[in-house]
């Protein structure tokens, strides 16, 4: 190579590495490591309480899981293994509620959709305690949170599944009052 | 400088033999695809040396013209009569490789055998399922990253994917063949040794792809048809309280969720079949051996051995965990 | 003097005629309708092809042992059914999917609802139908977790004085007619195995017959005789699994070559896989006093997924036919072997005395899931015939020497295989809601279905008391825009009559008269009434809810006619409705959704009995 190319490669060279090392800052923390069980969440269904105070703070795991797109799609994952979606199909419902529209029967905060897996509901919903461990019910509630529009930023571009849903990543996250709110029928799909 | 040569001889020879070479073809399959290594490995050899000592022959001769300019030559009927047989030598050697090379792989690919054996592979991230499709439908069955087969009769093995692109290869017995998802591949498998190989996953399939491997235990037609026979049957009923207490925590707890064990209430497809675990040389895909203790560690913390696998950490009590352990290493 | 006397005699004898004729003409005009005796008129009910005097009641929701659900009943006809007019409602506070047929005995009228499966007996002599009593059986909550298809229910029958149903999570109860009070109760199905009862309970001979539903859930099907006046298990025959559980000993002669062999609910299944197997009973029996047969079908295997089991997967998806005293098999016929596309072989089978080959044969005609009507004989099995009554190409045909049908192996589901355009859907051509006979005009009026379906099989594990399918379907309207058919077909012709387009799937079963008037009911509410001989809609009427339900027709106490149909949208049709699923994901409820889209736009929840009636006449 002559002498008046080099600086200019050289200046080259230095570009992409700088650029690899930017590029490798923001890789999503996997923790394969062993970890202690996973305890579950305190769980209010309701949000009546009488008295004043009295509402749950929510758990700061909670949005460990549903911030992680790793843990996002073992949610998914296990919503297949253990055929929840026998019953909520891709989140349409079925024999079970759908899972993508805004009714939340028994609440739409993480925990709460933990205590519907974790215990079961009176109508239908089996109870997966002791049948699915803590951290697979967590990453079960974050997926459930990314079927209903919750967590754009960790769900996935593109469901393998033959046309189903439209991409969860590009859904509206719903506003915060997911309680009361209210919603228009009428406008096609 | 003895030392460092039989070294090096040493290592070299090592890969002549073992579980999982190709050096040592125990197949019909890897017997030609040794075949054909050696034919290269002997011709590309040759030229090697050829060129070696032409390089060698050419630095040494220009050493008596030191400081000097080289010599041009515009017309050097020698030199062009030797390139020229080069040529010519180079010509053939990749015409007899290409032949004798398209030849193999076209035997190899070739899925004739009538009467073969049907077995059909499924990968999973990261353990390999084995089903057994042959004979009549009641004498089908289901077991996990061990394959038995009779020696001198060919298995025909259809590869599939549940998940990534996994890749079957049992060195000792035939080359490799991709298992990709929605595709169907098929393996013929003619095993001529008796003797227990060790495959692995190929192709490079996520975290645990190097823990993916299987055994493959080649044995006498007599032997097959017994363990086959031993296979059908249901898992074995607990013999002690120990064991009984562990089926129970096993059925009603996590593992029938993901585990089927034949004759009980566990159904689960997701995870081995664990009907007949204790008469495996191996758990978790080749990872361990199978032992009580490996099995008490890897129920205890799958985590912490194969990092990223699906294995959950099931949190168990400690009687609860040794229970599972004596009903599961009694599933002969 | 005597002849003065004389005279006036004869003239007090002559008043004295005349006067006792007024007083017994009077007495006539008012006779009134009083409760039949205690056995049920099943023998008169019974007599194919030859239409009888009709008492007027409707004791079973078949109508008759034959299943032709043809009313005898005249006063409604084609030239008065414009006519028709409400003439009472009864709401029954349940909003689900109403499948069931009100049946009517004596003067009163007996509804069994969906879910919580709460019994209603209307008082039918007194104005507006008040009620007379109603039970509420308490079925577990949870078994609505386990249910399908909507939380249905197909209707109570009556017999010997008493009014039998069925609740979801698997219990049969007998309850006094009069007074509602509980006979008996027996538990049968056990919802953590995902065992639920949705059918229509069947009384031949002091036995009650029932069947399990749970298809989807890795069930396995079975048929159970119940005293009927104790409630105790006669008999029960499974549906998979060896020849002593499915009751199958020497007296069992199937037809075709194919179905004999023993042990076949073994033999035909993987290891193990028959005890997760399907072949429920959820659908209809009928009984041929004569031949002294029941016959029945058995629904699809389990899972789904067909790669899970391979093998015939025998005794599911097929007729069989059994002696209702000991439960014994005396043939089987399979009409999908190896089923790929969730064909339950459950529908009704109308038993019929038809001219085949210039001869008079016992059959039974069965319009089943994959789009063929069979004709098929009644004592032997053998198929007559099997003719397409609607676009059909995941088969090309029954072969009738074999008896075999011919799948098309270019419609063959596997894992990780998308095959799209599969005519018939999973719901096949034709469903559960059953067709009715007309012996007037020789046509058997189906209500029924034009879909398609992609299918996409995947592994699913077996995990009791959750759905065990394995497959993600999406469903849609077939060739020709119209999602729903209503044809009359004729059996001994091999063709279709005439055929009426509908929007929307029906899903409602259908009512033949002798007044040659049919109803059949949409899935957006429109009650019709249709001309028995051309399908010209003669009368309609919308009610509030979309109609899934069976129509009957009955004698009231003041000698009319009237015409009973529950309204109130759901079952596996109306699931987007009735269960407020969500047409964003297609391939919600079992892929049905998808062919539903505008469902929730044309119809709302409901749960009505509507009663027409012609206006009395003055």
């Amino acid at each position: 190579m002559s002498s008046r190319f080099r600086p200019a490669v050289r200046a080259l060279l230095g570009l992409v590495a700088a650029a690899a090392l930017v590029g490798a800052c923001d890789r999503e923390l996997r923790d394969f490591g062993s970890s202690a069980p996973e305890a579950g969440p305190t769980i209010q269904t309701t949000s009546l309480t009488p008295g004043p105070g009295g509402q749950v703070p929510p758990d700061p795991r909670g949005e460990i899981y549903e911030k992680s797109a790793a843990h996002v799609s073992e949610g998914g994952r296990l919503f297949r293994w253990y055929n929840c979606n026998g019953c909520h199909s891709n989140g349409g419902g079925g024999m079970g509620p759908a899972l993508i529209d805004d009714e939340w029967r028994y609440g739409s905060s993480i925990e709460q959709i933990y205590g519907t897996i974790a215990e079961g509901r009176p109508n239908g919903m089996p109870s997966f305690r002791g049948k699915a461990t803590d951290e697979q019910i967590w990453e079960l509630a974050a997926y459930v949170r990314s079927l209903g529009g919750f967590t754009p930023q960790a769900s996935s571009s593109r469901n393998d599944e033959i046309r189903s849903t439209p991409p969860r990543n590009q859904v509206t996250p719903p506003k915060p009052s997911a309680e009361g709110g209210a919603s228009v029928q009428g406008t096609a799909p | 400088m003895r030392r460092p040569a039989s070294a090096a001889a040493a290592l070299l020879l090592c890969g002549c033999t073992g579980v999982q070479t190709p050096l040592d073809p125990a197949g019909e399959q890897a017997a030609s695809i040794h075949t054909i290594w050696t034919l290269m490995l002997w011709v590309c050899g040759f030229f090697y040396v050829l060129v070696i000592a032409g390089l060698v022959w050419a630095i040494w001769r220009n050493r008596r013209v030191a400081g000097g300019a080289p010599q041009a030559s515009t017309h050097d009927p020698g030199m062009e009569r030797g390139l020229a047989i080069w040529s010519a030598m180079i010509f053939v050697g990749l015409t007899v490789l290409a032949t004798w090379s398209f030849f193999v792989d076209r035997s190899l690919a070739s899925t004739h055998e009538q009467n073969a054996l049907h077995l059909r592979v499924t990968g999973y991230q990261w353990w390999w399922k084995v089903e057994y499709q042959e004979g009549p439908h009641p004498w089908w069955f289901e077991t996990a990253n061990e394959i038995h087969l009779p020696v001198g009769k060919t298995a025909r093995i259809e590869l599939e994917s549940g998940d990534v692109i996994h890749s079957f290869w049992v060195p000792n017995l035939s080359g490799k063949m991709d298992l990709i998802p929605g595709r169907h591949n098929v393996l013929d498998v003619t095993p001529t040794r008796v003797g227990v190989y060790r495959g692995q996953c190929a192709e490079f399939c996520g975290f645990q792809h190097a823990h993916m491997a299987l055994t493959v235990i080649v044995e006498p037609q007599a032997r097959f048809d017994a363990w086959r026979l031993h296979q059908l049957q249901p898992a074995s009923t607990p013999a002690t309280p120990d064991a009984q207490f562990g089926q129970q925590v096993f059925q009603s707890r996590a593992c029938g969720m993901c585990h089927t064990i034949a004759g009980t209430d566990a159904g689960g497809r997701m995870a081995p079949n664990l009907t007949h675990i204790a008469s495996r040389p191996t758990i978790a895909a080749g990872t361990m051996p199978m032992s009580k203790g490996a099995l008490a560690g890897w129920i205890s913390d799958p985590q912490g051995i194969k990092p990223g696998s699906k294995m959950p950490d099931v949190p168990l009590t400690t009687t609860e965990s040794s229970a599972v352990v004596a009903y599961l290493s009694s599933l002969q | 003097m005597a002849e003065v006397e004389r005279r006036r005699t004869w003239w007090w004898i002559a008043a004295a005629v005349v006067l006792a004729a007024l007083i017994i003409l009077f007495l006539l005009k008012q006779t009134h309708y009083s409760p039949p005796a205690a056995k049920m008129t099943t023998p008169a009910a019974y007599n194919p092809g030859q239409p009888t005097a009709d008492d007027g009641q409707w004791v079973m929701p078949a109508k008759d042992y034959a299943s032709t659900r043809f009313s005898g009943l005249n006063e409604i006809n084609v030239s008065n059914v414009a006519n028709l007019r409400p003439e009472f409602t009864f709401e029954t506070g349940i909003n689900k999917g109403h499948e069931e047929a009100p049946i009517v005995v004596g003067g009163t009228m007996f509804i069994v609802t969906p879910y919580p499966n709460k019994v209603f007996a209307l008082d039918l002599t007194k104005p507006g139908a008040p009620l007379k009593w109603s039970f509420e059986p308490k079925p577990a909550p949870a078994s609505q977790g386990v249910a399908c298809c909507d939380v249905v229910n197909r209707g109570a029958v009556y017999w010997d004085g008493k009014i039998i149903i069925t609740t979801l999570d698997g219990v049969v109860i007998a309850l006094d007619a009069n007074s509602g009070a509980q006979a008996w109760r027996t538990q049968l199905g056990d919802i953590n195995r995902g065992e639920t009862i949705t059918m229509a309970p069947l009384v031949v001979k002091g036995k009650v017959l029932v069947g399990d539903s749970g298809g989807e859930t890795g069930v396995r099907g079975w048929l159970t005789a119940l005293d009927a006046g104790s409630g105790k298990i006669a008999w029960r025959a499974y549906n998979t699994g060896p020849d002593k559980d499915v009751l199958i000993g020497p007296d069992f002669h199937p037809f075709y070559k194919m179905d004999q062999g023993t042990d076949l609910g073994v033999k035909t299944w993987p290891p193990d896989a028959w005890k997760t197997g399907g072949g429920t009973v959820w659908g209809w029996i009928s009984y041929d006093p004569e031949l002294n047969l029941i016959y029945y079908g058995t629904g699809n295997p389990g899972p789904w997924n067909a790669d899970q089991r391979p093998g015939d997967n025998k005794w599911t998806s097929g007729i069989f036919a059994r002696d209702p005293d000991t439960g014994q098999a005396k043939w089987f016929y399979q009409l999908s072997p190896h089923d790929i596309h969730d064909y339950d072989g459950i529908n009704e089978i109308v038993l019929l005395d038809l001219p085949i080959g210039g001869k008079v044969r016992k059959v039974l005609v069965r319009p089943e899931r994959n789009g063929y009507v069979y004709v098929i004989d009644r004592a032997t099995g053998q198929v007559l015939s099997a003719d397409p009554f609607a676009y059909v190409n995941s088969s090309k045909g029954v072969d009738l020497k074999t008896g075999e049908l011919q799948v098309n192996p270019d419609k063959v589901t596997q894992v990780g295989k998308t095959v799209r355009d599969i005519c018939p859907s999973a719901n096949g051509a034709k469903d559960w809601n059953p067709s009715a006979w007309s012996p007037r005009t020789g046509l058997l009026y189906l209500p029924h279905v034009n879909m398609c379906m992609d299918w996409q099989s995947a592994e699913v594990s077996y995990i009791a008391g959750t759905p065990y399918v394995g497959a993600e379907v999406v469903m849609y309207g077939g060739a020709g825009g119209n999602r729903g058919a209503f044809t009359a077909w004729d059996p001994v012709k091999r063709r279709a009559a005439w055929e009426i387009k509908e929007d929307l799937p029906i899903w409602s079963g259908a009512l033949a008269t002798a007044g040659d008037v049919v109803f059949y009911g949409t899935l957006d509410g429109w009650f019709k009434a249709v001309d028995a001989r051309n399908g010209q809609l003669l009368w309609q009427f919308k009610t509030g809810s979309g109609i899934i339900g069976q129509p009957v027709a009955y004698k009231g106490p003041d000698g009319r006619e009237y015409i009973a149909i529950m309204s109130g949208v759901g079952g596996w049709a109306g699931a987007i409705v009735s269960g407020n699923l969500d047409p964003q994901d297609p391939t919600a409820a079992l892929g049905f959704v998808n062919a539903t889209q505008d469902l929730k736009k044309r119809t709302n929840t409901g749960g009505t009995l509507y009663v027409f009636a012609l206006p009395p006449r003055r």
